[in-house]
């Protein structure tokens, strides 16, 4: 019954995968620099190590703008927010998961009268906004310094692109660790506060509640990356901007910087030290960080044609995205809780803590959702270390077959 | 990564051998001729078996940077101008081996009094194609230095073009005493020489964009 309740949440994880993670991998993928395989695996677990290690952070953010304290109410609202996805990809509307889940949470605090907390409201817009600015100021400087250093350094074309492409493997997996730490919160941050699961012993470490939940998210994004990121990866090279390698290391670089900024709580830590105000931690829209980066670059190598409709589009997303979702989680609620009879949460009164309402059957449910995620830990593993001997199986295979195909050519050549 | 080094290396290697092979060539083509024109036939002979090694030498390089290029994916954006790089200098060095071979096939009867122009268009015709060699391997590791080592490629092109009309001239227009198809013959040779500096600033052409372009 409780996964049954998570399902909303698991698919806004997979359409997560399938969109968002692409942007990391998809000029490399795009331009051939690195094959779909190796990058679908290392977004998957370089996510999901993101996403249970340091995803926390942007999740109580999103549990301060409101604590969603019923089962019923976290599913219908990421069911929400998947819904709103949905729809305006379908009519090719402008669109980012961040936005959707942070309006279907206003929604569900104006249905159960909860008040929206304004300084976290104020400091999520303003991490928006801030997002691809500061996306395309560090594309700006990341991208003169590259520049400058293959000026100096003249390294031969082809050992300059194996670099270029190791540096994409190693940025690429930082940008997902980053995507993992920073998204995770728009597809579990909902379902934290309204569950309390025990403690999972692994042996080598402990994960907590929340971490096992963001464990299920980052299993559901790594799902959308596997089954179903190849095509937008194909194509998000040439239809964003036709990328130069060095120009898409930088891309996915600046964007991982600028995910990894709003996630980080010891980032943040060390700006107080400093006597700096601390850094929001805040989801931000990836995509819309990446099409700063590329504009970033675009000014700099002064392109005449700036397409001010991608920066429309943006600024579209902001508003639209939430009043949509907002307006659509509003009435899912209403729907659920007179028609489905189902507690979708209430007013949270009571300074200290969330006094959260459960109900019986699902307290009971939820012991049994950690000896599911052992079972999935288990079977992952196995299937991974299969999958693995497999690939190095056939591989080796190919490479002997080539060699002998060369080798029989220059034969009967002479 | 170790696999990565090793191919990358390898490739290096072999795209540098490669432009030594053509570069070479275009040595011992100078050299056979001087050879021919002075009827000093064992080091034309030499020479021409030295630009037959060499220009299979070219052939199975070409043939293995492709296939490493595409196999580990190498320079996905510049793989095909990179690969037609290549096949222009390839070209130039199959030209080298099949002009060689016309002179040794067809044994010209050059009189000596244009000995002088042959040498001329065969030093100025070579010398466009050794100015790209630089150039060539400056893509590789300086692409901005590329064009301004162009200059001297078309510069060269444009004097073998006039040495061989001037050659070409006094042949149909000063020998009277050459029958006509001694005169086309002769023509067909010069032909044959000029050409190389004609592929040279065809590379040089396709060179000057790929800088540009790299550097965009």
């Amino acid at each position: 019954m409780i996964i049954l309740y998570l399902t909303s949440g698991l698919f806004l994880g997979w359409s997560l995968g399938a969109n968002d993670a692409s942007h990391i991998f998809g000029s490399a993928v795009g331009s051939k620099m690195i094959s779909f395989r190796t990058a679908a695996v290392i977004a998957s677990v370089f996510f999901i190590l993101g996403a249970v290690i340091q995803g926390s952070g942007t999740s109580n953010t999103l549990s301060k703008l409101g604590a969603v304290n019923a089962i019923g109410g976290s599913f219908t609202v990421a069911l929400a927010a998947a819904i709103t996805i949905y729809m305006m990809t379908k009519f090719s509307l402008p669109i980012s998961t961040t936005q959707a889940i942070v309006g279907a949470i206003i929604g569900w605090n104006i249905f159960t009268g909860n008040p929206t907390h304004s300084a976290t409201l104020t400091k999520i817009v303003a991490a928006w906004i801030a997002g691809p600015v500061i996306g395309a100021v560090f594309a700006i400087i990341l991208y003169i310094l590259l520049k400058r250093f293959k000026k100096s350094a003249k390294i031969h074309l082809i050992k300059f692109e194996s670099y270029i492409k190791t540096g994409l493997l190693i940025v690429g997996a930082f940008g997902a660790y980053s995507l993992g730490a920073n998204n995770i919160a728009n597809v579990m941050g909902v379902f934290i506060p309204a569950f309390h699961l025990q403690d999972l012993n692994l042996g080598i470490f402990t994960l907590s509640s929340t971490q096992q939940i963001l464990l299920l998210g980052g299993l559901a994004v790594a799902a959308g990356i596997l089954t179903y990121s190849w095509k937008v990866m194909e194509t998000i090279g040439s239809n964003i901007m036709e990328l130069s390698s060095d120009a898409a290391l930088i891309v996915v670089l600046a964007q991982s910087l600028v995910l990894f900024i709003f996630s980080s709580t010891g980032l943040s830590d060390l700006f107080v030290r400093a006597g700096l105000p601390p850094i929001p931690m805040v989801p931000v829209s990836s995509s819309q960080v990446i099409v700063g980066c590329i504009l970033g670059i675009g000014l700099y190598k002064g392109a005449r044609n700036i397409n001010f409709k991608v920066l429309r589009d943006i600024g579209l997303a902001w508003v639209v995205s939430p009043v949509v979702s907002g307006l659509l989680t509003f009435f899912l609620l209403f729907f659920m809780k007179n028609i489905f009879n189902m507690n979708v949460g209430t007013k949270i009164t009571g300074a200290a803590g969330n006094p959260l309402l459960m109900n019986d059957i699902l307290m009971q449910d939820q012991s049994d959702v950690s000896g599911i995620i052992r079972y999935i830990l288990l079977g992952l593993f196995v299937f991974g270390t299969i999958a693995l001997l497999l690939y190095f199986l056939l591989e080796s295979k190919k490479r002997k077959e080539m060699q002998r195909s060369e080798e029989k050519f220059w034969k009967n050549l002479k | 990564m170790a696999v990565f080094t090793r191919t990358t290396k390898n490739l290096i290697l072999k795209i540098d051998e490669f432009i030594d092979n053509v570069d070479i060539g275009l040595l011992v083509f100078k050299e056979g001729i001087k050879a021919f024109l002075d009827k000093d036939m064992d080091a034309f002979h030499r020479h021409l078996q030295k630009v037959d090694l060499l220009e299979n030498s070219a052939d199975k390089l070409q043939r293995e940077i492709e296939n490493e290029m595409i196999t580990h994916s190498v320079l996905p954006q510049q793989r095909a101008e990179v690969s037609n790089l290549i096949d222009e200098l390839d070209e130039i060095i199959d030209s080298i081996k099949s002009s060689l071979n016309e002179f040794d096939i067809e044994m010209p009867d050059i009189p000596v009094s244009l000995n002088n122009n042959f040498i001329s268009l065969t030093e100025t015709s070579v010398s466009a194609a050794e100015e790209l060699i630089p150039a060539a391997r400056a893509y590789f590791k300086e692409p901005y230095t590329v064009r301004e080592k162009l200059l001297k490629v078309y510069y060269y092109e444009s004097e073998a073009d006039k040495i061989a009309s001037n050659t070409k001239k006094i042949i149909f227009q000063e020998m009277k005493e050459l029958d006509l198809a001694h005169k086309a013959h002769l023509r067909y040779i010069i032909h044959h020489v000029e050409v190389i500096s004609d592929l040279a600033q065809k590379a040089a052409d396709l060179l000057s964009g790929m800088a540009i372009k790299i550097l965009m």
